[in-house]
């Protein structure tokens, strides 16, 4: 209410510096163009990566190595991408990247909401002392632990294998994501959760069947960050999975990337092929992964 | 009664932070125990590892000349991308921020795309674009009258090569420093208006002093980040030309999972850690003195 009020006087003050000053007035209209015109040309540039690789896959390799570089293919070679899937069975590494990604984003779900609903609600000798540990644990850089935790999961003879890259996400779900979800639940007045105490509510109850319904955007937001952070890692499965039908998509444009590396037409059809799926879930999920951006940048 | 339930809590309580407990004991406590053992053997993976002492740290101060290669490299690595990043999604989000943007979201999302597709994948096509001889890059500098350049093979240009890749991947900031921008309070910026001010004044006088905290947050929490680069070492340049590019989560990798040399690699491992947790814990402990929200 106060702020329509604002935005009223707002107008009426610049009707009024309109009136005054007409020159100034055209000098911004000219700004607002030249910076649309900037935004655009700008975007154009961001995007132009995207429409070579797209651009490319559609080429024959003679084409990609022409100079000065084409700008569009003279023929579209749609059977590009039919010769591709024969040497980069792509549905193969989809299907192997969607089965660690989903049950991790499972996993990190399931326990940071957990520890978060016992640091939101619960209070227990430790819990500061947990708190800090937990979520400070979290913020240290994980590449300096491969290799004692592969000698670890090698010791018990599973480093070749999924479960190394799963498992983590079940023991805790990053602090980050705790940190979030927390901060969600106490913005839940605790008198809720004492009335369905009352009435005869485990802790479970409250947590499954009362909060987490009541912060289902932050938990979507958790949910597709995980899952594109598990999608588009590359490092894990470069240490744990060998043979290349266990592949990940990232791990196979990697690998493919090495071993083919003159068929370009090729590299850029299982390029493009293994961006889409992030894409599209980003267009999709557009809202949320603003919200948990912002979220993670403003804290 | 009361005790009893006080009890249970605690005992509830520690049930459902029972996965974290574990994380932490198996995926950070235990693993720091093991890095440091480890740093102290000969460890290749193949027979038992004899116990040499501080050799392994003897060897990355002398005679490792790696090492030092990829301390420069790092460093410039994550200064020189979060400067660009930072300049970049600043000013993008200045100018989205701006009255009549038609389409902004639009816009925004495009900004943001590079960010969440698989790095390896943005990798090639820039590998590509950066192709001596039939690449855009050297097409764009010839057309302007300049001379090919080996983008990804000279060291002079290999870094800035990678780190323009990096900014192009910002797009997370643009959207974080525009949501930023959005809660800058109109009534300020309009009052430098009435004053007669012009765009400098208002960015001079509101702006930049109310983004100033965010974006501080921002630059440090990306350095962060930034030292821990990988994919583009490995999917780029493979470390050089000549370690140029030799990011030190690279170099870890590169001794422990390729040449084996689990000592070595852990010692180094050791090394990174303490630097940046000394770093983030500096970073979290102080940024209570820095951030600044109205209202709070």
């Amino acid at each position: 209410m106060k702020m329509m009020k604002d935005e009223k006087e707002l107008t009426m003050g610049a009707e009024l510096f309109r009136v005054k000053e007409p020159k100034a007035q055209s000098r911004k209209a000219m700004f607002s163009k030249v910076n649309a015109s900037l935004v655009i040309v700008l975007a154009v540039m961001v995007v132009f990566p995207f429409f070579w690789m797209v651009r490319s896959s559609f080429m024959s390799n003679l084409e990609i190595h022409q100079y000065p570089p084409l700008f569009l293919p003279k023929n579209w070679r749609f059977d590009n991408y039919s010769y591709t899937l024969t040497v980069f069975p792509f549905g193969r590494y989809f299907l192997n990247t969607l089965t660690i990604a989903i049950p991790s984003m499972f996993g990190v779900l399931l326990t940071s909401s957990l520890a978060a609903y016992t640091f939101a609600r619960l209070e227990f000798p430790g819990k500061k002392f947990w708190f800090t540990l937990v979520i400070g644990s979290m913020l240290m850089p994980g590449a300096v632990f491969i290799i004692p935790i592969f000698m670890a999961w090698s010791s018990v003879g599973l480093s070749n294998s999924y479960i190394p890259l799963i498992v983590p996400a079940f023991l805790g779900g990053g602090g980050l994501n705790i940190f979030l979800i927390r901060q969600f639940m106490m913005t839940i007045p605790r008198e809720m959760d004492e009335a369905a105490y009352i009435d005869g509510a485990t802790h479970l109850d409250i947590l499954f069947r009362l909060l987490l319904p009541m912060i289902k955007p932050v938990l979507i937001t958790v949910g597709l960050l995980t899952f594109i952070l598990y999608w588009n890692d590359l490092m894990g499965p470069l240490i744990y999975i060998s043979r290349n039908e266990r592949n990940t998509i990232s791990q196979a444009l990697a690998n493919f990337r090495s071993g083919f590396g003159t068929d370009w037409r090729a590299i850029m059809v299982a390029s493009t092929m293994s961006i889409l799926p992030s894409v599209f879930i980003y267009f999709i999920g557009q809202k949320y992964f603003v919200e948990g951006i912002v979220l993670t940048g403003l804290k | 009664m009361k005790l009893r339930t006080r009890g249970r809590t605690t005992l509830t309580a520690y049930l459902l932070l029972t996965p974290a407990i574990i994380g932490f004991l198996f995926l950070t406590f235990l693993p720091i125990l093991g890095v440091i053992g480890i740093s102290l053997t000969n460890w290749t993976g193949l027979q038992p590892p004899d116990y040499i002492g501080l050799e392994n740290y003897r060897a990355i101060f002398t005679t490792d000349f790696y090492f030092k290669n990829s301390v420069v490299a790092t460093l410039s690595f994550a200064v020189g991308t979060t400067l660009t990043s930072i300049i970049y999604s600043f000013t993008v989000a200045l100018m989205l921020n701006q009255k009549k943007i038609p389409g902004r979201g639009l816009w925004r999302s495009l900004f943001f795309l590079p960010y969440v597709v698989p790095i390896i994948g943005s990798s090639i096509v820039w590998s590509w674009m950066y192709e001596s001889n039939f690449g855009v890059f050297n097409y764009l500098l010839s057309m302007l009258g300049g001379n090919k350049i080996q983008w990804l093979q000279d060291e002079r240009f290999a870094m800035p090569s990678i780190i323009l890749m990096m900014t192009w991947m910002s797009g997370n900031l643009i959207v974080i420093f525009l949501a930023g921008l959005q809660s800058v309070p109109r009534t300020y910026l309009e009052a430098v208006e009435v004053d007669g001010g012009n765009f400098w004044h208002k960015f001079r006088h509101i702006t930049f002093p109310m983004m100033s905290p965010v974006i501080f947050y921002n630059f440090l929490t990306s350095i962060i980040i930034n030292l821990q680069g990988f994919v583009p070492a490995y999917a780029l340049t493979k470390g050089g030309p000549s370690d140029s590019t030799l990011l030190m989560v690279y170099l870890i990798y590169r001794e422990g999972f390729m040449r084996n040399n689990f000592g070595h690699a852990s010692a180094l491992s050791l090394l990174f850690f303490l630097f940046v947790a000394v770093l983030t814990v500096l970073v979290f402990t102080t940024s209570k003195r820095w951030t600044f929200y109205e209202g709070e």
